[in-house]
Parts: structure tokens; sequence; C-alpha cells
């Protein structure tokens, strides 16, 4: 180890330092999210195959135990982690501290209690009924306030940078902390201050929902495995030079893709059309992003035994090229006409924000919560547990809603099947559906027996930290960022 | 990429074109369409939902039915919603100006709802659905997989009084134990209202030409 390593060293230890508290602290409130959002998403779908379940209590029936499990998810889960890994990796590319990170703990309280409260809403009844924009009107400042103050910090770390040159991650971050609070505010006023008239709103929720996925939740997974990647396998990304190419083309077309949601629909046919054409155009970028991830990770799987990281970052690469090959596949027109509306559209969202995003931020939160607070994970048995879970459970609602929906797109087409018999025969789906939810949920109570452990002061035994195994630095360093 | 402020503007000019191209121009094409007025009668449709039903598509919002329904007929040659009776025409744009809050819906995991007053214009097929889905009427169950909403009604013991007009009458396997009336709140009503309500009847002259599939012979 040469001096210059050291001071990388220390400099990382210094940052990680100053990411500590805020970062825990987003990652608590995200695992809590995350069981208690599984859990209900779970008893939602239990409701699918056994209609009685939870049917008599107004709190729990389906129409608003499904919307406030995935706002859970989705609010809950899925922004505090985010939030978490986002500011960590900014500083760390930027090679600056996070400062004053005091503020962070008031911003964490309140996007969390924003969203405690739009799931109470939900749950009693305020529901606005617009996918992913059901919590009721009053908790829309309070979420915004709260993203006000994340985001500003994200960025003011952004421009303090000590790096001469700014890394992949880096542009994905950046842009996501823009996209979403202009996104949020547009579909907030032009739902609910200023209503538009008509078709427009379905139009205005439909460009939202694709916005979220697309401009802030992809960003964050592929944010993580552009700088996993390499980090871990001490290895440039391969072909670094086109991915510019793809972070503009693939920001533009997903940008633009919104109306590729409502094809068919009673709206003028130019805004499916363009959705169609802005979706066929991510033939590009998925391409390169492709060649990039492949180029690096080609003859060096067998890294994947060592790191558990990395393998939840190979199933997060997979995640990603499934919900975006269902995306294309999904808005072509005559796939559409018989499969939307189905499982399958669920399976496409599902697959974007569980598969990629989530399960990228599960392999983040393994490799930096060790590196913040000073100790190793307790148990890797648990870790491992996590990832068998996340990958059977992946598999199976990928298959089940795959092949459940097929099948309710070709019964609903054929008007001989009276409508009753479809959802008999669509019982056994569900139930495989309920099955993987369970099975995740396994595998997220052992995140958060690990996570206890590891971020409980009194209750960890500590180890020195020199024990955690220092990986390669960015073979990037010198070149392209830092850390 | 090295500049912060290209990097901005960059990202600025995505979400701005996103915005104007997508937002913006529909609005402009559509944000000022007007009801039709009748030629004949001289009535502006779609005509507005009365204050009860109104009311009721609050209950639809509420209870989260948008979750699991879809409120659009697709075209004749695009899927089978024509064929399975859903709408005699495929919707317009114009059939929505009648509500305040358009909700598409985005899954039919139950069946699709826009005409769904014009096909069962029976209240008390509401009132069974809502209260024991699984009940039958005309020797046919009304429903399957679909939850019941029995928080929407009120069960009252008789007590030897004749029982309200408004109670509902149930299969006695379905009906609660005991001398006990089933009667819908005023939420119920409402809701039932609101479901009665909806209904694209009117065929406009001016968007049968306007949504016809194009010819192929016709050069365009």
């Amino acid at each position: 180890m040469n001096s210059n390593d050291q001071t990388d060293r220390a400099e990382q230890r210094e940052i990680d330092a100053s990411a500590k508290w805020p970062v825990l602290v987003f990652f608590a409130s995200a695992i809590f999210w995350l069981i208690l959002g599984g859990a209900m998403q779970l008893a939602a779908t239990i409701q699918l195959h056994t209609p009685t379940f939870l049917a008599d209590c107004v709190w729990f029936t389906h129409g608003r135990l499904a919307p406030a499990a995935q706002n859970a998810l989705v609010y809950g889960w899925g922004f505090n982690a985010a939030f978490g890994f986002g500011l960590w990796l900014m500083a760390r590319l930027s090679a600056t501290t996070l400062r004053h990170g005091g503020w962070l703990f008031v911003a964490a309280k309140f996007w969390n209690v924003g969203v405690f409260l739009g799931i109470g809403g939900i749950l009693t009844g305020y529901s606005t009924s617009f996918e992913l924009l059901e919590m009721p009107r009053y908790v829309t400042l309070l979420l915004l306030v709260a993203y006000a103050l994340i985001g500003v910090w994200g960025v003011t770390t952004f421009s303090i940078r000590n790096t001469e040159n700014v890394y992949v991650s880096q542009w994905y971050l950046f842009g996501a902390a823009f996209w979403f609070p202009w996104v949020y505010t547009i579909a907030q006023v032009m739902l609910f201050r200023a209503p538009a008239r008509g078709v427009l709103q379905p139009i205005i929720n439909a460009w939202y929902l694709e916005s979220l996925y697309g401009l802030w939740f992809i960003p964050m997974a592929l944010a993580a495995i552009y700088y996993f990647l390499p980090k871990i396998l001490g290895t440039p990304i391969r072909n670094y030079y086109i991915a510019p190419l793809a972070f503009w083309w693939l920001v533009i077309s997903t940008a633009l893709a919104g109306g590729s949601r409502l094809i068919g629909s009673p709206v003028p046919v130019w805004i499916p059309t363009m959705g169609i054409v802005a979706s066929m155009m991510l033939v590009l970028p998925l391409f390169i992003i492709g060649l990039n991830f492949w180029g690096t990770l080609s003859g060096r799987l067998g890294a994947a035994g060592a790191s558990l990281t990395l393998r939840f970052m190979i199933l997060a690469i997979a995640g990603f090229a499934l919900s975006a090959g269902l995306g294309l596949f999904l808005s072509l027109r005559s796939v559409s006409a018989i499969l939307q509306f189905t499982l399958l559209t669920d399976l496409r969202d599902w697959l974007t924000f569980y598969a990629c995003f989530s399960v990228a931020m599960f392999g983040a939160a393994y490799f930096l919560l060790p590196r913040l607070t000073g100790k190793e994970w307790r148990s890797t048995a648990l870790i491992k547990a996590h990832f068998s879970a996340s990958l059977l459970g992946v598999i199976l609602l990928t298959v089940a809603m795959a092949w459940g929906g097929s099948q309710q797109g070709h019964l609903l087409n054929n008007p001989a099947v009276a409508f009753a018999d479809i959802t008999r025969q669509m019982v056994g789906w569900h139930t495989a559906h309920s099955v993987g939810l369970g099975l995740l949920l396994v595998g997220h109570l052992a995140f958060l027996i690990n996570f206890v452990w590891i971020a409980c002061p009194i209750n960890s035994r500590s180890t020195p930290l020199a024990q955690i195994k220092n990986p390669p630095a960015l073979a990037l360093a010198t070149k392209e960022g830092h850390a | 990429m090295k500049n912060g402020l290209t990097l901005f503007l960059g990202v600025f000019a995505t979400l701005a074109i996103s915005w104007a191209v997508l937002l913006l121009a529909a609005h402009r094409q559509l944000g000022s369409l007007p009801q039709f007025k009748d030629p004949v009668d001289e009535v502006l449709h779609p005509q507005p939902l009365s204050g009860i039903a109104e009311q009721g598509r609050l209950v639809y919002q509420d209870l989260g039915c948008a979750t699991c329904h879809t409120q659009q007929v697709r075209r004749e040659d695009f899927g089978g919603d024509i064929k399975r009776h859903w709408g005699e025409r495929p919707g317009y744009a114009r059939d929505y100006l009648r509500d305040k809050v358009v909700l598409f819906g985005q899954s039919r995991l139950g069946p699709d709802l826009r005409n769904v007053g014009a096909r069962i214009p029976e209240a008390e097929y509401y009132y069974k659905l809502l209260y024991a889905p699984e009940s039958k009427m005309a020797g046919q169950p009304i429903a399957h997989g679909m939850p019941a909403h029995k928080f929407l009604f009120e069960e009252r013991p008789l007590n030897g009084n004749q029982p309200s007009y408004k109670a509902i009458k149930l299969p006695s396997e379905f009906a609660p134990a005991g001398n006990v009336e089933v009667v819908p709140t005023p939420r119920a009503e409402a809701l039932v209202a609101f479901l009665l309500n909806l209904k694209d009847t009117y065929d406009y002259p001016v968007e049968r030409s306007l949504n016809a599939a194009a010819t192929t012979t016709g050069g365009h």
C-alpha cells in the first residue's frame, strides 16, 4: 500500500464518518417502510384469491390497502433508500464530506411524517385515486419541503466537489435530484391545484408514472450499478466513452415515453404513438448500457461468489433488462391490445421498482453500512438468505405474473368466457403471487435483523476498521471521478 | 462532461421538452374542447352528473375502485371491449368532460365500468353486489372474486317493526342471522347513483367521423 492509497483511505473514512448518521436514519426509515409496505402488499394480494380476508374493515378494503401498500413501498422504502444511498455516493464521488448533516435529520423527519400521514389518508378514505399520487393533498407541501432540503444537499455536495472529472453515476444522481421535484410539482399542480379537464388528467398521470420510474428509480439503480461494478471488480467500465450518449438518449426517450401507457385509450392518437416511438428509441441506450455492464462483467463472474454486493448488482442488471424488455414488448400495439390492463402491466412497473431498483439498493446497503459504522455484518448467512429469497421471489413473481397475465389477457379478449370464469382461473396465479411476496418478506426480515445488529450503537461488537477488506480503488480514479 | 452547468442545462431541457411536447401540446389540443350541442333538442352533451352521483364519485375515489376497474372502452378492432358489450361504441375524449376526476384505471381484475349503468340499470343489483358479491340474481352469481363492502350498509335489528322500504332483499344464506334488516347508508346510495350514471350512450355525430378507422383505400 503506497502513501497515496493511504491518504485516499483516510479521506474516504472522513467522508463516511460525515455521512454516517444521516444515511443510517434514512436506511432505518426505509427498512421500516419496506417491512410494513411488504406486509400490506402481501395482505392486499391475499385478498385477490381470498376476497373475504380483511374485507369487513373499511380501512383495509382492497381498493384502499393495495394503493396504500404501493405508496408505502415507493415513497417510504424507495425514496428513503434512494436518499441515503444517493447522498453517500454523491459525497464519495465528489470527494467531499457531507456537511451540516443535522439538517438532513429534519428533512428525514418531515419526509417520513408526510408519508405516514399520506398512507393514513389513503386508508381512512382521502385517496385521490390517481396512481402513485393517491396521497391526499395535505401532505404534498410537507413532502416537497422535505425533498427540497435533501435535494439541495445532494446538489450542493456535487457543486463543492474536489474532483476534476464527473463520473457517470454522478450524472444520474444529479439528474434524478432535479427531475423528481419538477415532475411531482407539475403533476400536483395540473391535477389538484388547477385541475386540467377531461382526459388530460390520465395523460398527466401517465407522464408522472413514467417519469417517476424512468427518471428517478432507474437512474438511482444505474448510478449504483455503474459505481459498484468497477469498484468491486477492480476494473474500469468497458466502453466508458459511449456512456454519455446512453445517458442523454435514455433520459430524453424516457421523458417522452409516457404516452405508451395510454395505448388504445380515448386520447388523441398522437400521444400513444409518440410514446411508442420514444419507447422504441430506448433500444439504443439499453444496448450501450448492456455493453458497458456486460463488457465489465464478462470473464469476471467468478468474483460474484466472493462479493454479495456484486450478486445483488447482477440481479439488479437482470431486473433492469427484464423490465426494459417488457416495456418495449408492451408498447407494441398488437401486444397491448391483448395484454394491457393485465398482471403483465403491473409486472412491468414492479420489475423496475423491485427487481432493478430495490435489489440494487440492497446490494448498496450491504456495501456501505459496514463502512459507515465501522462494524462487520454479524451474519453472512442472513445476507445469503436475503439474496436467495430475493432471487427466488423475483423469479416466482415474474413467472406467475407473466404467465398469469398473458392467460388473463387472452381470456379477457375472448367474449365467450364469462368474466367470473376469468377471475376463477386467475386464483392460482394470485396464490403464487402471494407466495412470492411472502418469500420476499422473509428476505426483508433477514435484512432487518442484520441492520439492527449493525446500526444499533450498544448492541453490536465493534470490529476494527482494518478488517474490512479495502476494495480496489475505482480504476478510473485518475481519469474519471474519485473514490 | 465536466461542467456542472452544462449538465444542469441538459437536465432542465430534457424535462422542459417532455413537458412542452406532451402535456402542453395535449392541453392546447384538448384544453378547450367544448360540450356538443345536439342540433335537434339543443341539449349539451355530455350532460353533467347529478348532485348525488357527484358525491358517489367521491365514494368511488375513496374506496379505490379504480384499483381493479377501468373506465375506458377501446376501439372495436383493439381488444375485446366492444365484443364483451362494455360499450356500444368506443369512448371519445369528449365523453370525459362530464367527469371532474377522470380515472381511466390500469387494471382489469374486475370488468370495465364505463357503461355499467347502461348495461345493468337496476339499483338492486348493485346493492347486492356490494353487500354479498357471491349471491345470485336471476339464477346467476353476481360476481366472483370481488370483496364484499358490508361497511357500506347498516344492519338493524327489526324488533318486530316493519322493515325499511330501503332494506335490501337477500337470499337467506347471505342475510345476517336473526331478525335483522340490511339498509344501505347514504354513501352506498351515492355510489350506486354514480354507477347508474356511468353510461356514454349519446353518439356524437361529430366524433363518429373523427374517430372512424382510416380507410385503406384513401390516400393520405
